[in-house]
């Protein structure tokens, strides 16, 4: 807005334009009319363009594909964040995989239990935010099991999303014991 | 002020009336080939670009749906939603952003939805027009990016006639049959029409989809649960007498369809049903919808003034059933019924045309209601009423036999109620529990003054147009009231109450030059929006979902299309056209990226060869170039460029008093795996459809 309106003054319209929003837009759509031909491309240069990442790399990233865990136990979660401009939030969820459907995210073929009927599946959901202007984050997190769920195989679920709105999903199968 | 000038003119036009022939005024559809004069003709009645579109086109070009149909003019697309249906575009603008119009009254259905088609029979339109670009002016709100026009109320001049028609196709294994029947007694007439349709689930060139993280097997690369049908009917009766047409016509447009399964609510992939015992029926995931239309028309016409009485009635409803599960704090719903929308849009205009010497004037008063329930259990837009009035005059100054100017005001005023709406299930909140409220109430009234002025000019070889204008549309409720998990596409989606009127500018300008034997025409724009109303996708997460909500940004936009044809003696037919299109967000959280849904550059070529007694058959082979689409928005992705080959071949047969009418068109030919970045199905990919062999057999009595 700050460049248009002193594009306008040059022009000696900035009266006008502040009395009248029809007559500015029209004014301002006229001025793009004779400026088209010397758009520049700064536009394109600032915009995000990629996907935040979520690496599962490095000795204490958890969990992981194929782990076992116990109910009642804690659920250590670590994994790191990183994006090229600015990262936005995230978000955790855990839902059963009885019906042993397959994530694309998730490489791994782990040994899974026969399918079954969810009774009283273990459900997470929990949404995350990150500090701003951060371009790498250490996310850690210690998710109690409940006692009293449904053992077998589940999805571990990540989220992310980068300040311009690009969303990175991350799936990891483990299998909760009795 | 606007009203005093109405009103004189009002007064001055009614002075000069003079006696005509009723049958000369009236523009009578007549089944013959539009040559270049009367193409002229066509483009010389107004500034704006536009495309007539006969009943030949619609005849030779029939596909699956009306879009589709229609898909092959330059600047228009079908935004594919299935195989039975499909959402118009216009130069890359669709949804509220463009107004479909029948019989001169604005088509009223759900039209903001990711995946509602059109409730329009295409078998009982007679023809069509598109206007591309800005025309608020005689249509009002929405018809911001252009209008698409259609005319089902040709008056039958014999004394009994009818046209019986059946169709298939392969891919998604479509049986259908129509008829049309429509006659004429002295002064009174009368049509009929009824259309079956029944298809089975659409093949892709594919075995596996990959959404939102999952893998999805597809069995025999069908896109399982996309079967559907369609039922329609009409009965129009009329009166053509000397100086007064006037006709009522109710029809009524059926139509279920499946939701491709798995890629459709959140927890399908739980389900027990097995989709792929049988590819014609149809389970949850569905929807079907049934829309009544009631529409009268007068007309009275004296000499160099007439005038004209549109009253309507539309009734759309619509259900969307799923299976019921649980989500969030969202317990397991008692049946299926996910979302119901029940609309009633009651509508009239009152519009006088007259001419006094070299003036054309033209006034209109038109006003709108809108009453829309809701129901089940999935919340995605308020209960709403709307009411709008709209009030126009445009002129239009012969200078000379081949130049034309015009000028035109409106002022449109809009009214909005949306009710509250709160959650029908408790959410803990802190220690309480409560019914959390989604929507609150509120009313909310807009202004709007639009405008539009051009000019045409003609040689003899050269056409010349420009259009300058001003258009709006009135933020629907679900901009201003959602809140809450769309569940079909897996985001949390925020109204903006604040948000102001849509607003649009736009100069276009149209250039053909027909020499003997060649046509060229170009027609490029320039288009402004000081504040495009876009779903941005936020970095937050709300109840376990990415955040989209509502805001208002600067957007540039301007494209081209253009095409040359190329007549090779009396048989041969070469056609080669174009289109580009660039958009740029240029403020807020979006800014320097593109709109959702961009449409990549596309050549289309083109040969035709015509043979048979007045070259009543034809072949023709054309191949759709499709450019690669890096300009994106998130969450969308890059598509890559492809090209399709298409081939379709018609004869017209006389068979005793009979004609019979054969034609058949085989679509991607050579089965090729592609994406259409414009298509809603983009967004969980899944490609287009594959080879698709359709075939015709119409026979007129």
């Amino acid at each position: 807005m700050n460049n248009n309106s002193k594009g306008l003054q040059a022009f000696g319209l900035a009266t006008l334009t502040n009395q009248n929003s029809m007559a500015r837009n029209t004014i301002y759509f006229l001025l793009l009319l004779c400026t088209l031909s010397a758009c520049n491309k700064s536009d394109d240069d600032a915009k995000d363009m990629t996907y935040p990442q979520i690496s599962n790399e490095g000795s204490d990233a958890s969990p992981l594909d194929c782990q076992q865990y116990s109910r009642g136990e804690m659920l250590p979660v670590c994994f790191l964040f990183s994006d090229d401009t600015e990262l936005g939030a995230y978000n955790i969820e855990i839902h059963n995989n009885f019906d042993h459907h397959t994530h694309s995210t998730s490489s791994a073929d782990c040994p899974m239990d026969p399918q079954k009927q969810p009774e009283h599946p273990w459900v997470y959901n929990q949404d995350f935010s990150i500090p701003n202007g951060l371009q790498t984050f250490d996310a850690k997190h210690e998710i109690a099991i409940p006692t009293d769920i449904d053992p077998g195989d589940y999805h571990f679920m990540i989220r992310l999303t980068d300040r311009a709105g690009w969303q990175q999903l991350h799936a990891v199968a483990i299998k909760i014991l009795e | 002020m606007i009203a005093t000038i109405l009103t004189a003119a009002l007064v001055t036009c009614s002075a000069g009336s003079d006696n005509a022939d009723l049958a000369d005024s009236t523009i009578m559809l007549q089944e013959v080939s539009v040559s270049g004069q009367r193409q002229r003709d066509y483009q010389m009645r107004t500034s704006q670009s536009a495309i007539q579109v006969n009943h030949e086109f619609l005849r030779e070009n029939l596909a699956g749906s009306l879009m589709q149909t229609l898909e092959g003019l330059p600047g228009v697309k079908a935004m594919s939603i299935g195989s039975g249906q499909s959402k118009p575009t216009i130069r890359g603008l669709g949804f509220n952003r463009m107004a479909v119009v029948e019989d001169g009254v604005k088509h009223e259905g759900q039209q903001w939805g990711d995946d509602h088609g059109l409730e329009i029979d295409q078998f009982a339109i007679d023809r069509a027009e598109v206007i591309k670009g800005p025309a608020a002016l005689l249509y009002g709100s929405d018809a911001i990016g252009g209008v698409l026009n259609l005319f089902s109320n040709h008056i039958p001049t014999d004394s009994f006639a009818g046209i019986l028609q059946l169709f298939g196709s392969s891919n998604n294994e479509q049986l259908g049959v129509s008829a049309k029947v429509g006659g004429r007694k002295e002064r009174w007439f009368y049509r009929a029409n009824a259309t079956l349709i029944d298809y089975a689930d659409y093949r892709v060139p594919t075995d596996s989809i990959q959404y939102y993280s999952y893998w999805i097997h597809l069995k025999d690369q069908r896109l399982r649960n996309t079967a559907g049908c369609e039922r329609d009917g009409s009965l129009m009766l009329g009166y053509a007498g000397q100086k007064v047409l006037t006709s009522v016509r109710v029809s009524d447009s059926y139509s279920k369809s499946g939701f491709f399964a798995n890629a459709h609510g959140m927890e399908v992939r739980l389900s027990d049903i097995d989709y792929d015992r049988s590819r014609r029926d149809i389970d949850l995931p569905y929807q079907w919808v049934n829309h009544l239309k009631v529409l009268s028309q007068t007309s009275w016409c004296s000499g160099d003034t007439d005038v004209k009485l549109n009253i309507a009635y539309q009734n759309n409803l619509r259900e969307e059933l799923s299976e019921p599960v649980s989500h969030g704090y969202m317990p397991t719903p008692d049946d299926p019924l996910e979302r119901r929308f029940n609309k009633h849009t009651g509508s009239a205009l009152v519009a006088l045309r007259c001419t006094i010497g070299s003036h054309e004037l033209r006034s209109g008063l038109s006003a709108e209601y809108q009453h829309n329930r809701c129901g089940g259990w999935g919340f995605i837009i308020p209960d709403f009423e709307t009411a709008t009035t709209g009030i126009y005059l445009m002129e239009r100054y012969t200078l000379r036999k081949d130049l034309f100017v015009n000028v035109g005001l409106r002022y449109d005023y809009a009214w909005t109620h949306i009710h509250s709406y709160y959650d029908w299930f408790k959410t803990p909140i802190g220690l309480d529990s409560l019914f959390v409220m989604r929507s609150a109430e509120m009313t909310r009234r807009f202004h709007s003054l639009t405008w539009s002025a051009g000019i045409n000019y003609a040689t003899e070889r050269w056409t010349l147009k420009s259009n300058v204008g001003k258009s709006f549309r009135v933020p629907i409720p679900k901009e201003m009231g959602a809140d809450g998990i769309n569940y079909h596409i897996f985001r949390y989606e925020r109204g903006n109450q604040q948000l102001d009127p849509e607003e649009s500018y736009q100069i276009d300008a149209s250039a053909s030059y027909d020499p003997k034997g060649w046509h060229f025409q170009v027609e490029p724009y320039l288009n402004y929006f000081p504040n495009y109303i876009y779903l941005s996708p936020t970095s937050q997460y709300v109840e376990g979902l990415q955040l989209y909500h509502y805001t208002q940004a600067r957007v540039l936009r301007y494209g081209l299309e253009a095409l040359v044809n190329y007549e090779m003696g009396r048989h041969w037919l070469a056609e080669l056209q174009g289109e580009y299109l660039w958009a740029r967000q240029q403020s807020g959280e979006k800014k320097g990226y593109t709109l959702p849904f961009s449409v990549p550059w596309s050549i289309d070529t083109a040969l035709k060869y015509r043979f048979g007694r007045n070259n009543n058959g034809f072949v023709r082979v054309a191949a759709h170039i499709v450019g690669r689409q890096d300009e994106i928005v998130p969450p969308e992705k890059t598509t890559d460029d492809y090209w399709t080959l298409n081939l379709s071949a018609g004869k017209l047969l006389r068979v005793g008093k009979q004609k019979l009418n054969v034609a058949f068109q085989a679509n991607n030919l050579l089965d090729r795996r592609y994406y259409d970045h414009t298509s809603y199905y983009r967004l969980i990919d899944v490609p287009e459809p594959g080879r698709n062999i359709s075939a015709t057999v119409g026979l007129e009595f």
